[in-house]
């Protein structure tokens, strides 16, 4: 047999190019020349920050019930006019932003944007549909929250930003809230939010789709932009680390959430701060997974990130372990982040860190999809509108020294809050032996 | 209607030693998608054996006889690509992505890890992947409100011996039992050059892949005695139906219901497909009609009909449902199969354009990375002999007819060859 032995050094770089952008109006828009697929989305002032006190998770109900008949035709009909164009309505709703899309053959997108306009500027919200649809969410909340994750990052969220603040309660809200959620909280989220003309993000072969006209579709008889949300939020870290034991009797894994407060998204550590995080957890060969999983067998996976929006964000990492493991493996992992703090990261380890996310925006963004999502930062961070499209440029000069600062200028493991969704019979005794912190149940 | 799914170049070849390399260049990004499907699966596994093709997915990543342990995630990821691979009952596939200048690199592993992993496996790696994909199965499986479901629709669908009786992800018993010389000679057996596709898809020319590819894997040598399968192309008739009642931790009463169909690639599965999109994807589906928003029994959210694309055997087909508050399990039973029942009768010309549209965008939405035509190709020339053949299925299913639709659903739906697995919440034992 003869295998190689020596390992290829890289052939001639060829840069990645993002694709050409083009602002007009109201719409930004990415040609993919070739394309077969063009995506549109209507991007609206109108995330989760914008719900009221209570009613957390209003926007997606108002999301759902767009899709419930319109103006001029019911449900059914709704939905075979969209799908029979191979399209169907997706929306999300982020911290930031309400976002509201459509995917098809390029030559159909016209056809569907024009549908998604109609779903979204003259929905029929009839009462006995809208308070149908918010039952439905409720039971599939309770759905999602009886799988292992959400009462843990409900509980991390809480305990980092506070329960009485919006973002210290869960994205999509919890199955109380939403069952709060009134007929009139949903028409009034409509009216007050949905009308803005919002901006048009489209990624697609623009030799084929008219993107003014898609913009005539979508603009039309909009009312005007909606205020400011009001900038970053204070840091405000806890006076000492504790754990949180969220019960889950019976659980075969801890799931694990262990985070704090950290810097919002235009935060000029933002790049620092994102590679420290991936040497420590981002990747499949960081720290977090090297020791945890690949060393230990505690898990089939743990990471780490910072998750950054507007005006807030925070530290966090995830993962589920072995029952029998919870507390060595919350050890370990806290010391790894108390080594990354202390001793920053090395040149070897940036130098991964650095090439794989800068490779990824190339491997990344190859559909009209990503595209478009990638186009969504620059309108969501009101960037100018010469700003460069989306690229590496600052990861190569992010140097290890910078780096390194980020590490213990933005990481805090004296001050986690270590969240365990498990079976508190068997490791309470455990965690309270490990001299990680106080101990709460919750 | 489109001529062909697959509107790119494709280049073929065959190395000395039976690796077959299929090159499909495309210029418009500066990455590449190096893709090898080997032809073994779960469904080679033998009684006290399952989980093994698997765990040794695993062990592939752990070093092999150039590379030191943990260095392939760290090379590729390093060079800016992503990686993974998966294990099914037919195959298992090995796929990276990277920037185009590091496609040499991305072909060195592979080659490396096809050709030397043995003398580089050791006790210690065997151990600690061991536990790695047990804390899987937990996490997937074990951990979650149905998760199991896959795990007992299988061996109600196929016979004891059937190569899909069991699931990819094995038992936790023969997990433990799993000794090291098992895994070499797994390897010595099935990952042969002449057992495996190799697709390479994106910014290389063909030339330069054919050169590349004779050079790193030319050397492994063929092995001409690999062992097939068992033959699963026709199990015993399924007489009458099957049931399973499940109580356990979940939040609501939930059913499915199963039937084994034809192989992917027939004819007949083209319908089954197009059958499936038409009972269950979308809200214009007749489960989102007829059961979450008509009959109001069913969670929208949780409707579902599709079909596990198995080459091998006669593929499942699985449709679900889940109660609504206060809708009781053998209500929403009764209302699933009553749909499912009235699809012998046919269905409606619009029905059938909108699942056939819907179908277009999803394979063109899987076909728009590099990544996605790769496994195409890989997953063609390995179950059909020729990577071109990527391009017939959207075709194939834009020519189902409505007489096709019905043949299949009164065929294969039958009440008296159907699995029922129902999932009810502890409170409502």
């Amino acid at each position: 047999m003869t295998l190689i032995s020596e390992r290829p050094g890289p052939g001639a770089a060829r840069p990645y190019r993002f694709p050409e952008v083009i602002r007009r109006e109201g719409v930004v828009a990415a040609h993919l020349p070739g394309q077969a697929l063009a995506v549109a989305v209507l991007l609206l002032d109108a995330g989760a920050g914008r719900e009221p006190a209570g009613r957390e998770g209003v926007g997606a109900v108002v999301a759902k019930a767009l899709e419930e008949g319109t103006a001029t035709r019911d449900s059914a009909a709704y939905a075979l006019a969209l799908e029979g164009l191979g399209a169907e309505l997706f929306t999300t709703v982020d911290w930031d932003s309400f976002r509201v899309g459509v995917q098809a053959p390029a030559e159909r997108l016209p056809d569907a944007v024009a549908l998604l306009a109609e779903a979204v500027r003259t929905p029929r919200l009839d009462p006995a549909d809208v308070a149908r649809v918010r039952d439905d969410e409720v039971t599939a909340l309770r759905m999602d929250w009886a799988e292992p994750g959400p009462r843990a990052d409900a509980a991390l969220r809480a305990d980092l930003f506070g329960a009485d603040q919006r973002h210290g309660r869960p994205l999509h809200g919890d199955p109380d809230s939403v069952t709060a959620v009134s007929v009139d909280d949903v028409v009034d989220f409509h009216r007050g939010w949905l009308g803005q003309p919002g901006t048009l993000l489209v990624a697609g072969d623009l030799d084929r789709v008219d993107i003014d006209a898609l913009g005539a579709a979508v603009f039309a008889g909009t009312g005007a932009p909606v205020a400011d949300a009001g900038g970053p939020f204070p840091v405000t870290p806890r006076p000492e680390r504790r754990i949180i034991l969220v019960d889950r009797p019976g659980s075969v894994q801890s799931t694990l959430r262990l985070g704090h407060a950290a810097p919002h998204r235009s935060h000029p550590d933002y790049v620092p701060m994102a590679l420290a995080a991936t040497v420590l957890g981002g990747a499949f060969t960081s720290r977090l997974n090297h020791l945890i999983r690949e060393v230990r067998g505690y898990t089939y996976g743990i990471r780490s990130e910072f998750g950054q929006s507007r005006r807030f964000g925070r530290f966090v990492v995830s993962s589920a372990v072995q029952t029998a493991v919870t507390a060595p493996a919350l050890v370990d992992t806290v010391g790894e982040i108390a080594r990354t703090q202390a001793d920053g990261v090395t040149e070897e380890e940036l130098a991964v860190a650095r090439s794989w996310r800068a490779g990824q925006l190339s491997v990344e963004l190859q559909t009209s999809g990503a595209i478009a999502g990638a186009l969504a930062p620059l309108v969501v961070r009101g960037l100018p509108a010469d700003y460069p499209a989306p690229r590496p440029a600052a990861l190569p000069a992010a140097a290890v020294d910078r780096v390194s600062k980020a590490a213990p200028d933005h990481l805090r493991a004296g001050a986690l809050t270590l969240v365990v969704e498990g079976d508190a019979e068997k490791i309470h005794s455990d965690l309270a032996a490990a001299d990680l912190g106080p101990v709460v149940t919750v | 209607m489109s001529p062909t799914g697959f509107p790119w170049p494709i280049e073929a070849a065959r190395l000395d030693n039976g690796l077959r390399v299929v090159v499909s260049e495309d210029r418009t990004a500066p990455v590449v998608a190096v893709n090898l499907w080997y032809d073994v699966g779960s469904r080679h596994e033998p009684d006290g054996q399952t989980g093994f093709a698997h765990l040794f997915e695993h062990l592939m990543f752990e070093g092999s006889v150039h590379v030191p342990k943990t260095e392939h995630m760290r090379l590729i990821q390093g060079s800016g690509g992503s990686l993974n691979a998966t294990t099914n009952p037919d195959r298992t596939n090995y796929f990276e992505t990277v920037p185009a200048e590091h496609l040499e690199l991305a072909l060195w592993l592979e080659a490396d890890r096809m050709g030397g992993l043995v003398p580089a496996l050791t006790q210690e790696t065997l151990d600690n992947q061991r536990d790695v994909v047990k804390n899987e199965r937990r996490q997937r499986y074990e951990n979650v409100p149905y998760g199991d479901a896959w795990l007992r629709l299988l061996p109600l669908l196929y016979p004891p011996g059937h190569p899909y009786h069991h699931a990819t992800i094995g038992s936790m018993a023969d997990l433990n039992a799993a000794d090291l010389a098992t895994f070499q000679a797994f390897h010595t057996t099935y990952y042969a050059p002449n057992n495996a596709v190799l697709s390479v898809v994106g910014d290389a020319p063909a030339a330069d892949v054919f050169a590349l590819a004779d050079k790193y894997f030319g050397g492994v040598p063929p092995r001409d005695d690999i062992p097939p399968a068992p033959d699963g192309t026709r199990p015993a008739p399924v007489t009458a139906p099957v049931r399973e009642t499940v109580t356990a931790e979940v939040p609501a009463p939930r059913i499915y219901l199963a039937h084994r169909t034809y192989p992917f690639g027939s004819r007949e599965y083209d319908a089954v497909t197009v059958l499936a999109t038409a009972l269950g994807n979308g809200r214009g589906s007749r489960l989102y009609q007829r059961l979450a928003d008509g009959a109001r029994l069913a969670q929208p959210d949780y409707v579902s009909a599709y079909g596990v694309d198995l080459a091998h055997a006669p593929a499942p087909l699985i449709v679900s449902a889940t109660a609504r508050d206060g809708v009781d399990a053998a209500a929403l039973e009764a209302g699933l199969a009553e749909v499912v029942d009235e699809l012998a009768d046919g269905i409606t010309a619009e029905e059938l354009d909108r699942a056939k549209a819907l179908l277009a965008t999803a394979w063109w939405r899987q076909v728009s990375t590099v990544a996605g035509r790769a496994d195409a190709l890989s997953r063609y020339a390995t179950q059909f002999g020729d990577p071109a053949r990527a391009g017939e299925r959207l075709p194939a299913w834009q020519a189902v007819t409505l007489d096709e639709v019905t043949a299949v659903a009164a065929e294969a739906l039958r009440p008296e060859t159907r699995v029922t697995l129902s999932y009810l919440p502890e409170e409502n034992a």
